[in-house]
């Protein structure tokens, strides 16, 4: 019971401290954005010239024309109202935020997880392998497999997936979320998900084939940093101890690795993985890019370029609040795991 | 013996001078004008915007008596330095608000207009030439003001020409009836024979399918789909014919008024939009006033309340003022009564913006795009929407002329019963829907890269389609900011160093077309008037002409040995 206290108060005390991170993080964000240079609404006619009389009534409905503090005033109101406000930029201006960001974070998240998958399934056994057998054949292949696929650009690997595997092979579509009119029942809007709640088999195996190549772009490029971090911490808990105990006592190799060795170092590996959702949604930007997902990585992007300060912050808070709340089950589970990190 | 001394010191001291001064003239590098040439960097050009921009500063800079530096910024940063008039010469792109040869003069060089492109070029005579073209019908006056108005544009060049762009379509062989169409690409009137279905690409996105809110390429372009106007434009060409009314008004019919300030448009009976409404005047006036009203930002009401001075009355609820806009009470006729006579008013009322919509549609503010939101009048309705994914058009059983363009040899429209259209991400994406097998498209349009449109281009026959390549209202130009670089001889020798079949083969593959006017030719609405002054008066790449203009402002010292011996001839 005390212990569940502790915890509970561990995770309340992180979840508190939390929200001024946001709120300084979010006001950096609006500032900078101002202070930048580039003024959005000349963006909003789409290279055409209006008169500048049209230009100034714009910016005026806009709101651009207030003091900077007034803007900053008016956006934390809404954002403590729940509100992320409407876009300014070139395409969805007059559009909510969170309406356009709630449409494409299923997409994001959906590759996301499946780059995560990918990224574990085939980088913790390797990592494994390479700590378990060090100085090996295995070991120096799996090392040099971890250095190249982690330095790899994402958007090269992808093209070259596509090459082979769409259009050279045809194994799987090169790009898109989805072929064919007939979209799954919106419920989550992950179309995995989706296609499963609804019962549809085929529609699941399409969502998937749709999915393998980007997953698999994202995930190989980050399971070379699962493959290093998880062979560095399988080095430290195979020399340990207990290991050595382990062995006297004439228990098997493979139980001594898979019982004692990984599950020890399996614990600081989480946390450092569970960090990378972070990696994951930054080379999200440019895996959407290359296999037209439109997911939240490509509203960021057009949002720079169009300088839609709006939907840049809006963006800004959700990324945000994502890796905070991956933060923040991870120290709980760390916390939950190793009670010495709640002292 | 002293003399003597004296005047062996004096003859070489002479003859050190002399051969001093010979090598500084002979060794010394040439004194050369340096000006910064600025280009996008954020593709807002495409993606050749560098090599544009590196190809004119070696045009310019090989005749030898100019340094270019180049420099760049993202689209938004750019726009702002252009209008604070920090940019001495820079690229920039212009694609007409409507289609009329004034819109390539007038925002370019009246002097109301040329700050927003950065040029601050101002002219009394130059602004009564503007103000004589656009308040006359008369075709000979304005042939002769479009005259004397390109001759000064050679003459004081605010701007030179460069080149007209391309639009390009990549689709299966076997289908038939792929126009690249200078305003608006119709998906009605393509043909795949044995189907009733027809799948696209784009990497184009919507920023709203309202016509009161519509102004970029592509939510224009559905909007041509799926909403008819009271003027539609030809398949093939931007020449107006009737659509929902029953005929292009001209002084000749009686339905413009001789001082060209009132346009009558008779309406075709019984015109029902998609959801079964009645189509009548009244709906129309209704349309254009709420498209007034609403004036959004990145919008093109401008056009009817400013450009087509119907007037936006803040008495009349931001509405046009009262009876700018009448209608008989039979509802079969409407009539715009302009401020001002506007030659071109026939084409805004064939723009989107003017596309009439139906009495549900929200009066306040944008109308949603989603199925069932979305109402019109055109060949297609929409079926189906996947916000950045999608779109589905489907046949509008109560489109109004089914055999509209039948003269055209186009017997019913729309010719497909239904048109998937998918966004993708990227230029590479589009190539690939053709390039896979079974194909993911039938018809890819807008917009491959030079690259992608090159592979697609070597590969038809093996990948069995067609690339079809056309000009395109959209031209590109440089700008001289006439108060940074005030020396009209300066502008002159850089239009006379500019190489345009260099920018055409080194840069877009021999795909664009070189732009001697302001004016591109190819189009009806331009035609009459485009004058190619540029060519006839610098040329292309006429470096003696242009040194002739530098070494007269004092850009001759010096022969460069270094450079000439350097330079690859």
């Amino acid at each position: 019971m005390a212990k569940g206290k502790s915890l509970l108060a561990y995770a309340v005390t992180r979840g508190v401290l939390a929200v001024p991170m946001l709120l300084i993080l979010l006001t950096m964000v609006f500032f900078v954005l101002r202070v930048l240079p580039g003024d959005p609404v000349l963006a909003l006619w789409h290279g055409r010239e209006p008169p500048p009389s049209v230009v100034e009534e714009a910016r005026r409905e806009l709101g651009l024309d207030q003091p900077v503090w007034v803007q900053y005033a008016r956006y934390m109101t809404g954002i403590f109202r729940g509100d992320l406000g409407t876009s300014i930029g070139e395409f969805y201006h007059g559009k909510p935020v969170w309406g356009e960001i709630a449409t494409r974070l299923p997409a994001t998240v959906e590759l996301a997880i499946g780059g995560m998958v990918v990224a574990s399934v085939i980088g913790i056994p390797l990592g494994v392998i390479s700590g378990a057998r060090r100085d090996t054949l295995a070991d120096v292949v799996i090392r040099l497999y971890g250095t190249i696929v982690w330095v790899i650009p994402i958007f090269w690997l992808g093209v070259i997936f596509q090459i082979v595997f769409a259009i050279g092979l045809g194994w799987f579509p090169p790009h898109g979320r989805w072929q064919g009119t007939t979209y799954p029942k919106a419920v989550t809007g992950m179309y995995t998900i989706d296609s499963l709640l609804e019962g549809n088999f085929s529609h699941f195996t399409m969502a998937v084939r749709h999915l393998f190549l980007p997953c698999l772009t994202l995930g190989l490029v980050l399971s070379g940093f699962f493959t290093k971090t998880v062979r560095a911490n399988m080095i430290r808990t195979m020399g340990a101890d207990y290991t050595e105990a382990s062995r006297a006592r004439g228990i098997p190799e493979r139980r001594v690795v898979g019982r004692h060795a990984f599950k020890n170092a399996l614990v600081p590996v989480i946390t450092v993985l569970g960090l990378q959702f972070a990696i994951l949604f930054a080379g999200a930007v440019l895996t959407e890019k290359t296999f037209s997902i439109e997911g939240i990585g490509l509203l960021l992007l057009e949002s720079v370029i169009s300088k839609d300060m709006t939907m840049i912050q809006g963006i800004v808070v959700v990324y945000a609040t994502i890796i905070v709340a991956i933060s923040l089950v991870i120290d709980v589970l760390g916390a939950l795991v190793d009670p010495r990190i709640r002292l | 013996m002293a003399r003597k001394m004296l005047i062996i010191g004096v003859v070489i001291i002479v003859l050190l001078i002399v051969a001093g001064s010979a090598a500084y003239v002979f060794l010394s590098a040439p004194k050369k004008y340096s000006i910064e040439l600025w280009y996008n960097s954020d593709g807002h050009y495409g993606s050749t915007e560098a090599a544009l921009a590196t190809t004119l500063k070696n045009s310019i800079e090989s005749c030898g008596k100019v340094t270019v530096v180049l420099k760049s910024d993202i689209w938004t940063s750019y726009r702002t330095l252009r209008n604070q008039g920090k940019l001495p010469f820079f690229l920039l792109g212009w694609y007409p608000d409507y289609y009329d040869t004034d819109d390539y003069i007038s925002p370019f060089m009246a002097s109301s207009g040329s700050p927003s492109f950065g040029s601050f070029y101002s002219n009394a005579t130059v602004d009564q030439w503007i103000a004589d073209e656009q308040t006359t019908a008369s075709t000979a006056i304005r042939a002769d003001r479009f005259t004397k108005l390109q001759n000064k544009l050679a003459d004081d060049v605010p701007y030179i020409p460069l080149f007209s762009g391309y639009s390009e379509s990549a689709y299966l062989s076997t289908i038939t009836n792929v126009k690249l169409h200078p305003i608006s690409f119709k998906w009605f009137i393509i043909d795949k024979p044995g189907s009733t279905e027809l799948n696209g690409s784009t990497i184009d996105k919507i920023t709203s399918l309202d016509p009161a809110l519509a102004y970029d390429y592509f939510s224009t372009e559905l909007d041509f789909n799926l909403f008819d106007n009271l003027l539609v434009y030809e398949p093939t060409n931007a020449a107006l014919m009737p659509g929902l009314a029953t005929a292009v008004p001209t002084i000749a019919n009686g339905l413009i008024s001789p001082d060209g300030k009132n346009y009558t448009y008779n309406l075709r009976p019984n015109i029902r939009f998609s959801d079964g409404t009645a189509l009548n005047a009244t709906v129309v006036k209704r349309s254009i006033d709420r498209a007034i009203r609403l004036n959004d930002p990145g919008g093109a009401a401008f056009l009817l309340w400013d450009n087509g001075k119907l007037g936006r009355s803040a008495a009349n609820g931001n509405n046009t003022p009262p009876g700018a806009i009448t209608v008989t009470p039979n509802d079969l006729s409407i009539t715009f009564h302009l401020s001002a006579p506007v030659p071109y008013f026939n084409d805004i009322i064939g723009f989107t913006v003017s596309a009439p919509v139906p009495w549900t549609y929200d009066q306040n503010a944008a109308q949603p795009d989603t199925v069932g939101s979305v109402i019109g009048s055109g060949p297609y309705m929409l079926t189906g929407h996947t916000p950045n994914q999608q779109f589905v058009l489907t046949r509008n059983p109560l489109y109004h002329s089914p055999g509209l363009y039948s003269s055209f040899g186009i017997p019913i429209v729309p010719v497909e019963d239904k048109v998937t259209i998918n966004i993708r991400a990227s230029s590479t994406a589009l190539k690939n829907d053709l390039s896979v097998n079974p194909k993911l498209a039938d018809v890819v349009y807008r917009s491959l890269s030079p690259a992608d449109l090159k592979d697609l281009q070597t590969q038809a026959t093996t990948l069995g389609i067609k690339v079809d390549i056309a000009s395109s209202p959209f031209i590109r130009y440089l700008v001289f900011n006439a108060n940074t670089i005030s020396d009209i001889r300066v502008r002159q020798a850089i239009a006379y160093s500019v190489d345009r079949q260099a920018i055409d083969r080194d840069v877009f593959d021999t795909n664009v077309e070189p732009l001697y006017t302001l004016i591109p030719p190819g189009f009806p609405f331009s035609a009459p008037y485009s004058q190619p002054v540029f060519q006839s008066k610098y040329g292309d790449h006429n470096c003696p002409a242009a040194n002739a203009v530098w070494s007269a402002l004092g850009y001759a010292v010096g022969f460069g040995v270094r450079d000439l011996v350097a330079r690859d001839f």
